[in-house]
């Protein structure tokens, strides 16, 4: 194929792609916000733009492979004894994220229009979704971790403006709140990490750009790594503690244990938001740092059988479950969707850290599409009982008065005023079947390709409490077909239980997104697919084919990896799925009381899912209860009693006048004509007394 | 009048302003002060054209005998990067802080504006002088406008705080002037020819007095500036200071007079006694350190707003000195950025705290309750603004001050003594718990002042930014968001001067190193 223009061209004008969406970020703040319209065309034409030329990138990168990696620096911070720059990286593993992030961001903003077109802060909202775009779009192209960390901390702070859109919700405001503080604890362990690593690999950097990803001379993580290893400034066990501290970013900004509270309640936010931001990018920056970084989390020879990996599988692990087991019972349709992101993100965690890096990397890909699809398919379904509801303000304000009182959430999201809304809304319901088939590991669809290869990588891997590893993520992807469908069939089938009645749905604005990303929720997993590997398994053959085609362009290290499918495996996930949705259809349409029977014979089982197993009652307790009153009661003894006094009292008593002298009008000046021949009798007396004796 | 006379100029216009508003009639008074801030921001527009940033010694130098007996005492000037970054700040800040006096200023214009003129003389005196005399008598100066300042167009509890402050300074006050006769007296002893005020020479022949005698000097001016930085556990007269001082002043306050001191630690207490230093630097990061989460810990439990922002200057100043004792190249540069830096963020959050006192007359948060966003749209940006660039969010100034300080320290040569090993780098693990607790008290300030439903007693009460506050917000976010941006621009100015110092202070360490580990 030919591509319009010149590759290198392309890659050379990629900063673009960065600098455009936050010039019109700052320029609708400043002004065009005045012009709804303006502020529109402006923002999603420029995402336009952006979604082209990445695609452009990825496809001349496909064409001539040796283009990438190719980077530009610019220095930003300069001393004799460091040199931090930032700059723009294109390769492989930033064409594909770039994609996402662009595919994904467009069709938000096109659905925007739909979704926010009464808000009185819709250009607000455009500026804040360039804003983010800008901010992640240079965390993907960041060419070195010290930059990474500061785009890092900007889609953080995007997320809180989008969370707190709505800033005269109290509950808004303290999502947004709770989402910037425990996103900075990560970043807390990101920074530790950073340093420590900077400070292990001191000697090798010289005036060399800080922490750059990968260098043609050999001036990156892993020539830094093996330079200290040969040191002996960093050893295996050294550079395996490095990376679980630099961990916690990841933890925090991919929603995992036990940094993972925020993500939920961060659906305070618009839906479009939760979509792109909580849903399909910036929840994946953390995947994307490890894949980035990924010599920090090997041995330092290079293996993947090392102590960080291995943290990084288990986290991933242990939050796959907790998360589909919180999703089982939450009753919000985008709480539902957000347990299942977090459950998701640790899928991709387990694939990174058993060493699947395409795997994991794929399973970002696909889980971004059809994650995307299904939030805004949610969007489209409050948006759509909002105005259902709204049959006169008196039902409106009984129905909100049940739902905030007594259950927290508001009802045009609540799964027990929803059902049998696929006659209303078919569109929607169709979207959403695919999404949920896709994310249950339906077979053929995106989601089974990259979730098998996960499982089937955990079930090959070596390390520490493998088996337990395979068996946990299997059971997830049960309980994860369960709730899915249980979702689905609480909306969509049975009678509608919320107040008026909806309309028909139009084809709009609103649904049009949804349609368009259907197809990659459908297809993107083909992109894997290879054709020889199924050959080879189906005939029995010894397996020589790579498993997995996306690894052509995204791979760690000097060649693809090889990563053979497993028959076995992926009979026994989908089985297991295929179970979890039998199970759902029974509970759900043939209405089988297991519901009401877990509630009554297994309480504190069904407490353990409902209250998020405890973690958001513990951290409140322990910031409410033990912290802020700790402080206040430290802080009240030693600066305001102790050090206050005994400062003052000292300093009141050498200048002993001074109390009586500040009555007086008069004193003022009397005052200061004292200090001023005070001063100066010390000053000689002093001269005085400091002359040699001689 | 060439670029020699560029610094004389730049003291006088504020020094002559002093008696120029205090002669002229009540009404002109603002109108010629501000006129007289944007001289003075020209001129320094001029110094930084005219300055050559690849020399790292003084340049634009004048002196001027001026007392011969009983010791010698010049007037003599000069500047080099760092002191030129700290000129440019005052200039900038003081000019927003004029145009911020709007309201304060209506009472007794001349006094007021010939105060604050005073008050810019004896800062950029200070970070200018060249002779150890002509500073420590600036560095007093600066007492009596402020206290002035803050016991006439304070608070109500104006009287107690101008004392305090005094008081504190003051105490201060005696003991620099006691190391500085004690060094004058020290270097006698060497022998007459090393007997100077002249901190050009002083930085060169100080070093060579004995290690005893650098620490006991050292530690007379660290007390001095410590005070005024300020630092635990002298740090209690800031709070009250800032809460009865008028917001203009407080902007002075925050931005510049709390340089004045952190200008001394590095030109004084690194310039002439780098042996005391090595021997101090543990603990000042270890002080640093402390500073830094006690001061963010006790914001967090803070019920007036404006004492939040005042404590979150204590813990930010924090920063310096433990970038300053950790006696890197990476540390100093950054420290030397954090002054810069906080000195527009803290004047703008003192001058958005002022915005929000003079509509709602109280600055109790929970008096206040929240929903301010709704009356006040423009204000909120400013204020997420300003409140962003504190927590340190990167394309902020906030940010690269902190980053770097956090890293050279973790570099320090101070660290790599194994009996100090463990213990630094502890201490900056415990530093960088910091950044988590100003998150938290930041946002949730603004979240209790801005968001949630609109309070009833203020619906309809409340104006949005006129015109003068958004010019002196937008000056103060213009400079924070490009020094964010492209910290180069002001680095550029004073790294040769910092990685000059850091390298004779290393040159002193008895710290054998592994030559690839020194910073």
């Amino acid at each position: 194929m030919n591509l319009p223009f010149a590759p290198q061209e392309i890659i050379r004008w990629a900063p673009l792609i960065v600098a455009l969406p936050f010039a019109v970020g700052a320029v609708t703040i400043l002004g065009v916000w005045r012009s709804r319209t303006a502020s529109m065309l402006l923002s999603a034409g420029t995402m336009f733009y952006c979604f082209l030329h990445s695609l452009l990138i990825l496809l001349a990168l496909q064409q001539d492979p040796s283009l990438g990696p190719a980077q530009t620096n610019w220095d930003w911070f300069v001393s004799s004894s460091f040199r931090l720059s930032m700059g723009v990286l294109v390769d492989h593993l930033c064409a594909v994220m770039m994609v996402v992030v662009t595919t994904v961001s467009l069709f938000v903003q096109i659905y925007t229009h739909g979704y926010m077109r009464e808000d009185p802060g819709y250009s607000r909202f455009y500026a804040y979704l360039s804003l983010f775009a800008g901010s992640m779009l240079g965390l993907t192209v960041s060419t070195n971790l010290f930059e990474m960390y500061f785009f890092w901390e900007l889609v953080g702070v995007c997320s809180y403006f989008l969370i707190g859109f709505w800033w005269q919700r109290n509950t808004a405001a303290e999502a947004g709140i709770k989402a910037f503080v425990v996103n900075r604890v990560g970043d807390f362990g990101f920074l530790v990490g950073i340093i420590l690593f900077l400070a292990a690999t001191a000697g090798f950097w010289g005036q060399h750009p800080l922490l750059i990803f990968s260098d043609p001379q050999g001036f990156d993580l892993a020539g830094a790594i093996r330079y200290a290893a040969s040191q002996g400034t960093l050893t295996a066990a050294s550079l395996a503690a490095i990376s679980m501290v630099m961990f916690m970013g990841p933890m925090a900004k991919s929603a995992q244990l036990p940094l993972h509270v925020w993500l939920a309640d961060a659906m305070e936010g618009p839906t479009p938001i939760s979509a792109l931001i909580h849903a399909a990018t910036m929840v994946a920056a953390g995947i994307y740092l490890v894949a980035r970084a990924y010599p920090i989390w090997l041995t330092p020879d290079g293996s993947t059988f090392s102590a960080g990996l291995a943290f990084v599988a288990w986290v991933g692990g242990v939050t796959a479950f907790v998360a589909a087991t919180i999703a089982l019972s939450q009753y919000d349709i985008k709480r539902v969707l957000a347990w299942s992101t977090v459950s998701q993100l640790g899928y991709m965690f387990v694939g990174l850290g058993t060493g699947a890096y395409t795997a994991g990397m794929f399973h970002l890909f696909n889980h971004a599409f059809f994650k995307a699809m299904l939030f805004l398919c949610s969007g489209a379904i409050i948006h759509h009982l909002h105005h259902a509801m709204h049959v006169d303000k008196e039902t409106r304000k009984k129905l909100d008065e049940v739902s905030l009182m007594d259950r927290m959430i508001p009802p045009d999201q609540d799964l027990r005023n929803m059902g049998g809304l696929k006659q209303y809304m078919p569109i929607t319901r169709w979207c959403f079947l695919v999404g949920t088939l896709s994310i249950s590991g339906f077979p053929f669809l995106s989601g089974f390709f990259s979730k098998d290869e996960i499982i089937s990588s955990s079930f090959k891997y070596q390390g520490p409490g493998h088996d337990i590893l395979f068996w946990l993520l299997v059971v997830t992807a049960g309980l994860t077909a369960f709730y899915m469908f249980r979702a689905y069939f609480l909306t969509f089938h049975g009678e509608y239980r919320g107040g008026g009645t909806p309309a028909a749905e139009k084809l709009s604005v609103i649904n049009l997104p949804l349609i368009a990303l259907a197809f990659p929720s459908i297809l993107s997993g083909y992109l894997g697919a290879n054709p020889e590997a199924l050959k080879q398994l189906l005939t029995g053959a010894a397996p020589t084919a790579m498993a997995n085609a996306f690894a052509q362009f995204l791979y760690f290290g000097h060649a693809p990896e090889y990563e053979a499918l497993n028959g076995g495996v992926m009979l026994t996930s989908t089985v297991v799925s295929l179970a979890g949705i039998g199970l759902a259809y029974l509970v759900y349409i043939n209405k089988l009381p297991v519901h009401t029977w877990c509630q009554q014979n297994l309480k504190p089982l069904y407490n353990l899912s409902w209250c998020k197993w405890y973690f958001d009652d513990m951290y409140m307790a322990f910031t409410q209860k033990l912290a802020l009153p700790v402080f206040n009661f430290v802080w009240n003894l030693v600066d305001m009693a102790v050090v206050d006094n005994v400062v003052n009292l000292s300093s009141f008593a050498t200048l002993g006048t001074g109390e009586a002298l500040r009555y007086s009008e008069n004193g003022r000046a009397q005052w200061y004509a004292l200090v001023i021949f005070g001063s100066v009798a010390v000053i000689g007396l002093v001269y005085f007394l400091a002359q040699p004796l001689s | 009048m060439g670029p020699e006379h560029l610094l004389t100029a730049l003291l006088l216009v504020p020094l002559v302003g002093t008696f120029a508003i205090a002669l002229s009639p009540e009404p002109w008074a603002r109108q010629i002060s501000l006129w007289l801030g944007a001289a003075m921001v020209v001129i320094s527009a001029l110094l930084l054209a005219n300055f050559n940033p690849a020399l790292a010694g003084m340049q634009f130098v004048e002196q001027v005998n001026w007392i011969r007996w009983p010791f010698p005492v010049d007037y003599h000037v000069g500047i080099d990067g760092f002191s030129l970054a700290l000129v440019a700040l005052t200039t900038i800040v003081t000019f927003a802080a004029i145009l911020a006096s709007k309201t304060v200023g209506e009472t007794r214009p001349r006094l007021y504006y010939s105060m604050v003129m005073l008050l810019t003389t004896s800062i950029l005196g200070v970070f200018l002088s060249l002779d150890l005399v002509q500073f420590f008598v600036l560095y007093e100066l600066e007492l009596v406008p402020m206290y002035f300042l803050i016991a006439i167009w304070g608070g109500p509890r104006r009287d107690y705080a101008a004392m305090k402050f005094l008081i504190y300074t003051f105490f201060g006050g005696i003991f620099m002037l006691a190391a500085l006769l004690f060094l004058y007296y020290q270097l006698g002893q060497a022998g007459a020819q090393y007997q100077t005020f002249d901190m050009v020479k002083l930085a060169t022949v100080s070093p060579l007095l004995a290690k005893q005698v650098q620490l006991l000097g050292c530690l007379g001016f660290m007390v001095a500036f410590l005070i005024k930085l300020p630092s635990f556990p002298f740090h209690t007269w800031l709070p009250d200071a800032h809460v009865e001082a008028p917001t203009p002043i407080s902007m002075i306050l925050a931005g510049l007079l709390l340089k004045m001191g952190a200008y001394g630690l590095v030109r004084i207490c690194m310039g002439f006694f780098p042996e005391a230093l090595v021997t101090l630097g543990v603990g000042l990061m270890a002080l640093g350190a402390f500073n830094i989460v006690w001061a963010a810990m006790a914001c967090l439990v803070q019920g007036d707003m404006k004492r939040v922002i005042a404590l979150s200057s204590v813990s930010h100043m924090g920063f310096i000195t433990l970038g300053l004792g950790s006696l890197s190249a990476a540390g100093l540069n950054g420290a030397i950025f954090q002054m810069v830096s906080h000195g527009f963020i803290s004047a703008a959050l003192f001058f958005l705290v002022g915005t929000v006192y003079d509509r709602c007359h109280t600055r109790q948060i929970k008096e206040i309750g929240g929903g301010l966003a709704r009356q006040m749209p423009t204000l909120f940006y400013f204020w997420m603004l300003a409140t962003l660039a504190n927590l340190g969010l990167p394309a902020l100034s906030g940010f690269v001050g902190e980053v770097t300080v956090f890293y050279g320290s973790f570099m320090s040569p101070v660290a790599m003594l194994p009996a100090h090993h463990t213990f630094v780098h502890g201490t900056i693990i415990f530093a960088c718990t910091g950044v988590i607790l100003s998150a938290g008290y930041m946002l949730w300030l603004l979240k209790r002042l801005f968001f949630g439903p609109e309070q009833e007693r203020w619906s309809g009460h409340l104006t949005d930014a006129r015109g003068w506050e958004v010019a002196v917000a937008s000056i103060l976010a213009l400079f924070i968001v490009g020094l964010g941006i492209y910290p180069m621009a002001l680095t550029s100015q004073y790294t040769p001067v910092a990685d000059r110092m850091t390298r004779d202070v290393q040159a002193r360490t008895t710290i054998s190193l592994r030559p690839s580990q020194v910073d």
